[in-house]
């Protein structure tokens, strides 16, 4: 069969396509991971470049041999060949992709799934009500016994599963923590929920990601002039000390 | 003097203002009477001044004229013929009915558009070339990205591939015309109408709320928000009542023989298309519509404070605006079809399957809307059915994909500049297509929408896949719409130096966005410095890149090589009349006896003309 003289091209465009996946998985671009979440996002993240680069591997590769292969001569008037398909070949790159993206599909599914722990924050009752304003955020702790309210800093406790619950005062804001590998909207007259269980200790970036008006740009707290502050990540000692001091300098 | 009664620019000097006036004095006495306070109230005085003097304006240029004498019982000559064709130049700045003329209407205007659209995104590259704020503050920043979007969606990618199709398809089809010309020469009409409007907005505080426009943040918006409504309403209008022309055009009025398998696959991209225009526009005029009532009228549809759902808009918006994005990339797929198998000499691999996904892809547009609102809060069982609706788009497109590269396999491939331009799109739309497939995934969606990354990917498509074929189909259809070659030498200039550009602009972005960059920001975190900084002489380079195609086109209207009936030597059957063709298309009504590409077999044709003898009967279908 000619059209199996591409079969070694295909394997070769594999080959090299893996190795460009896996090179691009290697350069490690992604911010730190700082939530129990963000690892099996990333997993996602690089199945996907795997699998993205032997694709663009096959195709590029076996088109730029074809326009090598193939190419007119000065003056060359032939025609190519009057084949119209292969229906065989067809129904394969009809097939391959579609059980790729079911797959896709399923394991997204069942990711989005693992990552809601809003279930167990529900039961330990850890949650946080963030209210977006032009151009800031507030955050309300919902928790028996904490009882702050509009909070200018956000301040977690490690290793707990946090439930947010996402509210605005004037317009669309988007709530984003890119090392907790999360973002939820905050949707006028309606109140968006989301979850996270931070697994690092530290100081992280909180992002407004959608176009709020003149001080869009400035709220984020990587910025110059940010008119947020980031995200603190505190053991629970710790947690329950800045507890106790906001609450003695509120009172 | 006389030309300011007659249909032309001219009278659409005093039509318009007219109109206009008459519609603010209607209004002056409305508000009188009902004592509406305050009653000078300026902003719903510009209103409905722009919305009255657009028919003024339609009127003005000759869009009812046949109409209004059909009303009053006046003299019809069915075979008028003196709007159609071009005789001089002045002939394009008038009401025409020649499908001609309107595509060369349409190219040149939407490509003004782009030019003007680009130079809003050079300027706000120029602000991002380095970190802190030095030229412009945040609210023109916020004015020039919502400009950008705009003109280029609504003025320059979709009604581009109008004026391609206009200009090409009624030839392909063996048609005289189109089959309503005067709707025809009306949707184009209100074309430059949208573009006026949407760019005056700069004279009242432009529109800032990016060119998805939520509410609530539209409500803050200065009076070019308004504007913006009205210019989309306008620009959706033509959009509509062109589909409606090409549907039937398609349907109705091919050449015998011409069967629905023998069209060339630009016919089926354009019946696909055209089938989600008239079904998905009137969504976002709808949503145009009680956004413009909720801010000068006091509606309450989105403004949460009347109790209205600030988050229906994003429904019924994205319910256009994804089919918009099959809209903005079918009719290229159409396109590239048509260079590949043209320049490579061998027939369109698999022509069934590249025309079903067509018509997959048209189908399966309706069911993918929401995964623009994986992260807006909406309903939330309604992520995983759209996750999949999403992914399975993956499969028509990968075909197409697939049935392109199988095209120039044992082809004999010409490396003109129309086949390069095809070919670096198969490559920066596999990559596209690559980022659409993770975005559609809603966990990896939910950790990097409204990032960079989401730019680079759109970007991706809509450059790397949309603007390329356009200018595939440019440079292969410029012979024929003029009759010379253009030249190939500055056009491989042009191509290089666009698709090197071009991943230099976009491709950084993904990385910026995945380490943490939100988009739509003026200013960023110290360490993007570098990489805006490539990005932003990139994108000077791709500005620069344009010139030479701007130079290469006028430079070779009037000084390429003659290029004769069929350069290219495609069976396709506008490559079968002179370049330019005649002023009614075919000279006789020319016969389908096959398919459209069969190239590699001897002797066989496409269509002949009925003083020709048919050298052969089919025996295979088409495909």
């Amino acid at each position: 069969m000619k059209t199996l003289s591409v079969l070694p091209l295909v394997i070769l465009g594999t080959i090299v396509g893996a190795v460009i996946g896996v090179a691009l998985v290697m350069l490690e671009t992604l911010p730190e991971q700082a939530s129990a979440q963000a690892a099996g996002i990333d997993n996602l993240y690089s199945a996907f470049l795997f699998v993205s680069g032997i694709i663009f591997g096959i195709v590029v590769l076996v088109m730029l041999v074809a326009l090598f292969r193939f190419r007119a001569r000065p003056n060359d008037t032939r025609d190519g060949s009057n084949l119209h398909g292969v229906t065989w070949l067809e129904v394969v790159w009809t097939a391959i992709p579609f059980v790729l993206v079911l797959a896709v599909a399923f394991f997204s599914w069942n990711l989005l799934n693992d990552n809601d722990v809003s279930a167990a924050a529900a039961k330990d009752c850890q949650s946080i009500h963030i209210t977006g304003y032009q151009c800031g955020g507030k955050y309300t702790y919902l928790n028996d016994g904490i009882g702050i309210k509009d909070s200018p800093e956000l301040v977690v406790p490690v290793n707990v599963p946090i439930a947010f619950d996402i509210t605005t005062m004037d317009v669309m804001h988007s709530f984003w923590v890119p090392a907790w590998r999360l973002q939820m909207g905050a949707t006028p007259a309606q109140t968006n929920y989301t979850s996270a269980t931070p697994s690092k200790i530290g100081e992280f970036d909180i992002v407004c990601a959608f176009l709020c008006g003149v001080g869009h740009t400035q709220m984020n707290s990587a910025v110059e002039g940010a008119l947020v502050s980031k995200v603190r990540v505190v053991s629970q000692a710790d947690f329950d000390k800045w507890v106790a001091e906001t609450k003695a300098a509120a009172a | 003097m006389t030309s300011v009664l007659r249909p032309t620019l001219a009278r659409c000097l005093w039509t318009t203002p007219l109109f206009a006036a008459l519609a603010v004095f209607v209004t002056f006495v409305a508000r009188s009477i009902f004592d509406m306070q305050p009653v000078m109230q300026e902003n719903t005085f510009l209103t409905v001044a722009y919305i009255f003097g657009a028919i003024g304006f339609i009127v003005g240029i000759g869009g009812m004229d046949y109409w209004f004498s059909w009303i009053i019982g006046g003299e019809l000559d069915e075979n008028d013929h003196s709007q159609h064709g071009a005789h001089s130049w002045r002939d394009y700045f008038k009401f025409n009915t020649d499908h001609k003329v309107i595509g060369i209407q349409y190219i040149v205007f939407t490509f003004i558009m782009y030019l003007v659209g680009g130079m809003f995104a050079e300027v706000f590259r120029a602000e991002l070339a380095k970190p802190g704020m030095q030229s412009i503050s945040n609210g023109q920043y916020n004015e020039l990205i919502s400009s950008h979007g705009t003109i280029m969606i609504f003025t320059f990618m979709v009604p581009i591939f109008a004026g391609i199709g206009n200009y090409v398809i009624p030839l392909m089809i063996g048609a005289d015309d189109m089959a309503f010309p005067r709707l025809n020469a009306v949707s184009f009409w209100l074309l430059p109408l949208a573009g006026i409007i949407l760019l005056s907005a700069w004279l009242y505080g432009s529109y800032n709320t990016g060119w998805t426009a939520y509410p609530t943040l539209q409500d803050q918006s200065p009076f070019g928000q308004t504007l913006f409504q009205i210019g989309v309403i306008i620009a959706g209008s033509s959009s509509i009542a062109t589909a409606v022309n090409f549907l039937v055009t398609i349907i109705a009025m091919r050449a015998p023989g011409m069967t629905l398998f023998r069209m060339p696959l630009l016919c089926w991209a354009n019946l696909a298309t055209s089938a989600l225009v008239v079904a998905a526009t009137p969504f976002v005029a709808g949503a145009m519509f009680m956004a413009m009532f909720d801010r000068e009228m006091g509606t309450h549809f989105f403004t949460t404070d009347g109790g209205g759902t600030a988050l229906a808009y994003q429904h019924i918006f994205w319910f256009y605006s994804h089919p918009a994005v099959y809209i903005m990339v079918l009719p290229g797929f159409g396109i590239i079809s048509e260079v590949i198998a043209t320049h490579a000499r061998k027939p369109v691999f698999g022509y069934r399957a590249v025309a079903f996904s067509s018509a997959g892809i048209a189908v399966l547009g309706f069911s993918v809307w929401a995964h623009h609102m994986f992260a807006s809060g909406m309903q939330s069982w309604l992520r995983v059915p759209i996750m999949f609706a999403t992914l399975l788009i993956a499969v028509p497109t990968g075909i197409k994909i697939f049935s392109w590269v199988g095209t120039l396999w044992g082809g004999v491939i010409r490396m003109t500049t129309a086949n390069l331009f095809a070919i670096g799109f198969i490559v920066a739309f596999v990559i596209g297509g690559l980022s659409g497939v993770m975005l559609a995934a809603v966990p990896f969606d939910l950790s990097i929408t409204n990032s960079y990354f989401i730019v680079a990917h759109f970007h991706y498509v809509l450059f790397g896949g949309s603007v390329l074929t356009v200018f595939a189909g440019l440079y292969h259809w410029f012979p024929k719409v003029t009759g010379r070659m253009y030249d190939e030498k500055l056009g491989k200039w042009h191509f290089w130096l666009t698709f090197i550009a071009l991943n230099g602009t976009f491709f950084p972005m993904h990385y910026q966005g995945l380490e943490g960059m939100p988009r739509r920001v003026a200013d960023y975190a110290p360490q993007f410095a570098w990489s805006n900084t490539v990005i932003t002489i990139s994108a000077f380079v791709l500005g620069a890149s344009t010139l030479i195609f701007v130079y290469n086109m006028i430079h070779s209207v009037r000084h390429g090589a003659k290029a004769g009936a069929n350069p290219w030597g495609s069976l396709t059957l506008e490559w079968q009349v002179s370049s330019p063709p005649p002023i009614f298309n075919f000279p006789t009504t020319p016969r389908v006896v096959g398919g459209p590409y069969r190239y590699g077999e001897e002797g066989v044709k496409h269509a002949v003309f009925p003083d020709e003898q048919p050298v052969e009967t089919e025996t295979t279908v088409g495909a």
